[in-house]
């Protein structure tokens, strides 16, 4: 693989040759620590170094709300037209979590039945990796498996060094890219390679790595546990933990008519934590209570998700932890139900 | 501008309203024809698959097709009025609109089945999904490979029984099949079976010798059938329901009919009574 060095000094320039024929959307500071992903319009809008983004680009594949098709009513005839196709997006410096958590959304929105809308995006879109030389107190990726230099999932990586970021491609659609990338580029320099090789590991080190050990054995056997009800009584149902999650993907389907013949079909981000989620016409509900839903929430990001698809459905990325009102803590459950499995 | 959700499985294709049947009260049956004669052509579902039914400007609902694959050229919907999207299809006529998406969903075990006698057993609109199986099984085409054809089904009243040409008709003439109602409470002019369908099963004991069961009916029905399925000597392999899970994709995506790490809408709606006590009880 080649890498190559890519100068501060260079990137206005890069970013304005990106912006030429594709949405830039990068991360952008928001307010003091607060970064999140946003469509750029000047290069210098883009931030170059962030911890992590309060929320993550997930809504760039798999929007918060997003038409699925027209219909239209005249003369007796009903029409319907698929929605507007999606544009040529290059997603800029996307945290190996949120890489990581892309990965775990492809085989949800692929599969059997590929959904187009979702394909539309990632097949139009250039992903961006840029590896973490600091990692947050709330990160723990490593737990997964991968750690602050992966690059699975990555188009391009950046790797922050001094200067400027080594740049390096992943994919053919990657390395077509830092092919026309070419002029801004420069070679290499061994003590550049040196120096992003002991930032990464002192990253890599700094990253709490939670022990997984008989965690997904011990939820394969106790969905009926205590446990459950005990950790529901602060949950408020708010439904950010979902809202934030890079994997969560649960989504309600809505019709809007703007007039009587004409409307659209519209699908807005949905959470298993709100109590009609799963409310049936007629009144039934198979997860009345607080503590069956928060249970969902946990055994898809633990177990579910992993059955499915062999990938864990949480990242590590910690947005859930930073969010949540009552400081319900997924890292803490790891340990509480590590604790109970090995007691058992 | 196509209407062929071939590769596009969230475009509803269109079809029209041809024939509405008032079954009960809060029941109707929808005769529905694809518009475009190829994508009619090309919709095979097997006995036990779903469909997404759209009324454009008011949603999307999952709901299974009642009318059985061996009947070709249009699809049937039995659905009873309960939430919003019901409540206005029960105001549509026929000449109406509407987007399908489908089929969905596993099916019924057919194949499996051959050689056995069935036992039906439903509750309410819980017949209507049996009734694809009921009456593909009763096909001339077919009826030589099932052996006795046993059919259980009750509801609140006697208004309420939905398909009662089929009960009292078309069922109980076909060879080796018979035919139990019951109704909920005793009403003046019912001279049938008085009493719930699980009762009722009890007071029938069919044995389960070369027997299949297959139940569909409200979720607090179905738990003391499948109860008393297995007092009666059934094995939970001799057992298939089809289950009721808030499906809204229909194709795995939307996250909200998961039991465990099942989606029914892609793993179900039909599962055996085996497959279930597999799963978190959770529907």
């Amino acid at each position: 693989m080649n890498k190559y060095f890519l100068a501060k000094e260079k990137l206005p320039r890069l970013f304005e040759l990106i912006m030429a024929d594709s949405c830039l959307v990068a991360p952008r500071q928001i307010s003091g620590h607060r970064y999140l992903f946003a469509p750029v319009l000047q290069a210098e809008e883009v931030a170059l170094d962030y911890t992590n983004s309060h929320l993550p680009p997930k809504n760039y594949l798999f929007p918060q709300t997003q038409a699925m098709f027209l219909f239209q009513q005249g003369e007796g005839e009903l029409r319907i037209s698929p929605a507007g196709a999606a544009s040529r997006t290059v997603l800029w410096g996307i945290r190996p979590c949120d890489l990581q958590a892309i990965n775990a959304l492809d085989p949800v929105f692929f599969g059997d039945y590929p959904d187009p809308l979702y394909r539309q995006k990632r097949e139009n879109t250039l992903l961006v990796g840029q590896a973490c030389d600091r990692p947050a107190a709330q990160c723990f990726c490593s737990t997964f498996g991968y750690g602050p230099d992966s690059s699975a999932g990555a188009d391009i990586m950046l790797y922050p060094c001094t200067g400027g970021f080594l740049i390096a491609a992943f994919s053919p659609r990657g390395e077509e890219a830092l092919a026309s990338w070419q002029p801004l580029l420069l070679p290499v320099r061994p003590e550049q390679e040196q120096e992003v090789g002991q930032t990464l590991a002192v990253a890599s080190q700094a990253v709490k790595k939670l022990d997984l050990n008989g965690v997904k054995e011990w939820l394969d056997k106790n969905f009926q546990s205590p446990y459950w009800t005990e950790l529901a009584r602060r949950c408020l149902g708010c439904g950010i933990c979902t809202y934030s999650c890079p994997t969560c993907h649960c989504f309600d389907i809505f019709d809007y008519s703007r007039k009587q013949e004409e409307g659209v079909r519209y699908r807005g981000w949905d959470s298993c934590m709100f109590a009609d989620f799963t409310l049936m016409a007629g009144g039934h509900n198979p997860r009345p209570d607080r503590a069956a839903r928060l249970r969902n929430r946990f055994m898809h990001k633990l177990k579910y998700h992993l059955d499915r698809y062999n990938l864990a459905g949480c990242t590590g990325c910690g947005r859930c932890v930073r969010l949540c009102p009552v400081n319900i803590d997924i890292r803490e459950i790891i340990s509480d139900l590590k604790e109970v499995a090995t007691r058992e | 501008m196509s209407n062929c959700h071939c590769g596009a499985p969230l475009l509803p294709a269109l079809a029209t309203i041809k024939e509405i049947v008032e079954e009960t009260p809060d029941v109707k049956t929808f005769r529905m024809v694809f518009n475009d004669p190829a994508v009619q052509e090309s919709f095979r579902q097997k006995p036990g698959q779903v469909a997404q039914i759209s009324v454009f400007g008011v949603g999307e609902a999952t709901i299974s097709i009642t009318s059985s694959p061996t009947k070709r050229g249009f699809l049937e919907f039995s659905i009873k009025k309960v939430g919003r999207l019901t409540g206005v299809l029960h105001e549509l006529e026929p000449g109406c609109q509407v987007g399908i998406r489908g089929p969905y969903g596993n099916h019924f075990p057919y194949e499996q089945m051959r050689g056995k006698d069935l036992l039906f057993i439903g509750g309410g609109i819980g017949l209507a999904p049996l009734r694809s199986l009921i009456d593909y099984v009763l096909a001339p085409e077919n009826r030589s490979q099932y052996g006795r054809v046993d059919i259980i089904y009750g509801a609140r009243s006697a208004a309420d029984l939905c398909f009662k040409h089929d009960l009292f008709h078309n069922w109980p003439q076909q060879p080796d099949t018979r035919v139990f109602t019951t109704i909920d409470r005793a009403q003046e002019d019912w001279t049938g079976h008085v009493g719930f369908v699980p009762a009722y099963l009890e007071e029938l004991a069919p044995s389960p010798a070369n027997k299949v069961a297959v139940t569909c009916g409200p979720p607090v029905m179905i738990k003391f059938v499948l109860a008393g399925l297995l007092k009666l000597g059934f094995t939970p392999e001799q057992v298939v329901t089809t289950l009721e899970m808030k499906m809204k994709c229909g194709i795995g995506k939307c996250g909200r009919c998961n039991i465990g790490s099942k989606f029914v809408c892609l793993d179900g709606p039909v599962f055996t009574l085996a497959q279930l006590q597999e799963l978190p009880p959770e529907f």
